[in-house]
């Protein structure tokens, strides 16, 4: 480990959290990521590289890294895992047609070395769509029961509505905040 | 403390030497330590610092866009850029401090933690900074096109003498 990155993580002990946000592309990550930062929504076109939110909340400071989730763009996710805290997996839970890939990206992830002491919260996103599955079928279809190497939770919401964000964002942190800095 | 030791019997003096020997070996090595600090803040404020930054922005800038979404790219830039400093940092100080070691350096940052404060580890902080480092290429593109607002350009300098001239000069039309 160099210089800069040494100081850099000596420097994060003020309650900071960085949180990876990956899915299936047309997920809602970077709505999620706008709308949780009160910004306008309307015009947000497919990521074709990663946007970087910085946000206050609750006295942490959050670190949101959200990256493009096409098929072609996946293999540069590798690139962002290191320092992740907490990763957000995003599914568009109207899409029951790409749950297995879905279930298929998420369950490779959690293999990764460089995230296993992340925290995963799945958001079943698009709630407000008609046709959309529940979050307990989004449990079942992506196997989330099977996972013992993460603390997981899954969150059913709306990045249109606002609706949930906020609480699967506090649940996280929380779980962050339990594992790391209580330690000190 | 061991000052008022000083006129005891023999065994309390030989305490007291014990003491002064210790606390000088630690200021050898916090001099040692406020020495590489110092030469660190030389390397990075010389013109060869300047010069190694302004050719890797020459190299790269073209790849980066004033928008809010950051290309894959800009990461691999990112990486090469930290790096660079990194080494650059390195090699100028084993030049500068002969028997300097790196890792040994690194180790003793951590051991002091809570005593680095300064503009000094502000700077090497916003080198590992992502948002910084897109900042400064967004802002290094802009001068090289000509974008960055120049003020020079509203001001017109004229001599005192010579500006009251031309405001008593302005001033006779309307009385003729």
């Amino acid at each position: 480990m160099g210089l800069l990155t040494i100081l850099k993580k000596m420097k994060q002990k003020e309650k900071e959290v960085r949180l990876l946000m990956l899915g299936l592309d047309n997920a809602g990550k970077t709505t999620i990521l706008k709308k949780f930062n009160g910004e306008d929504i309307d015009t947000i076109s497919p990521t074709l590289g990663f946007n970087i939110k910085t946000l206050e909340h609750r006295g942490f400071k959050l670190n949101v890294w959200d990256v493009g989730g096409q098929k072609s763009l996946r293999s540069y996710w590798r690139n962002y895992f290191e320092s992740t805290d907490g990763l957000i997996w995003v599914v568009d839970s109207a899409d029951k047609r790409r749950l297995q890939d879905c279930k298929q990206e998420l369950h490779s992830l959690l293999l990764e070395e460089r995230l296993a002491g992340a925290t995963l919260l799945v958001f079943a996103n698009k709630q407000d769509l008609p046709g959309s599955l529940p979050s307990e079928e989004i449990r079942q279809a992506l196997e989330l029961d099977e996972i013992k190497s993460h603390h997981w939770m899954i969150c059913g919401c709306s990045a249109v509505t606002g609706d949930n964000l906020l609480l699967g964002i506090d649940w996280i942190i929380d779980d962050i905040a339990s594992r790391i800095f209580t330690m000190d | 403390m061991a000052a008022s030791n000083i006129g005891n019997d023999d065994i309390e003096d030989m305490e007291f030497q014990e003491e002064n020997l210790c606390s000088s070996s630690s200021s050898i090595s916090d001099t040692k330590f406020d020495m590489t600090i110092g030469h660190i803040e030389d390397i990075i404020m010389d013109d060869d610092f300047q010069d190694m930054q302004q050719n890797f922005m020459e190299k790269n800038y073209v790849h980066f866009e004033d928008t809010e979404e950051n290309k894959f790219i800009y990461t691999d830039i990112f990486k090469e850029y930290t790096d660079l400093i990194e080494k650059f940092i390195e090699d100028k100080l084993t030049a500068r401090m002969p028997g300097f070691v790196m890792s040994e350096f690194t180790r003793q940052l951590q051991t002091r933690q809570n005593e680095l404060s300064g503009e000094i580890f502000e700077i090497l902080l916003t080198f590992s900074d992502f948002i910084s480092f897109k900042e400064m290429f967004i802002d290094y593109k802009a001068e090289k096109e000509g974008r960055t607002v120049d003020f020079s350009s509203g001001f017109v300098i004229t001599p005192c003498s010579q500006q009251l001239e031309i405001s008593s000069q302005n001033l006779e039309p309307p009385t003729s």
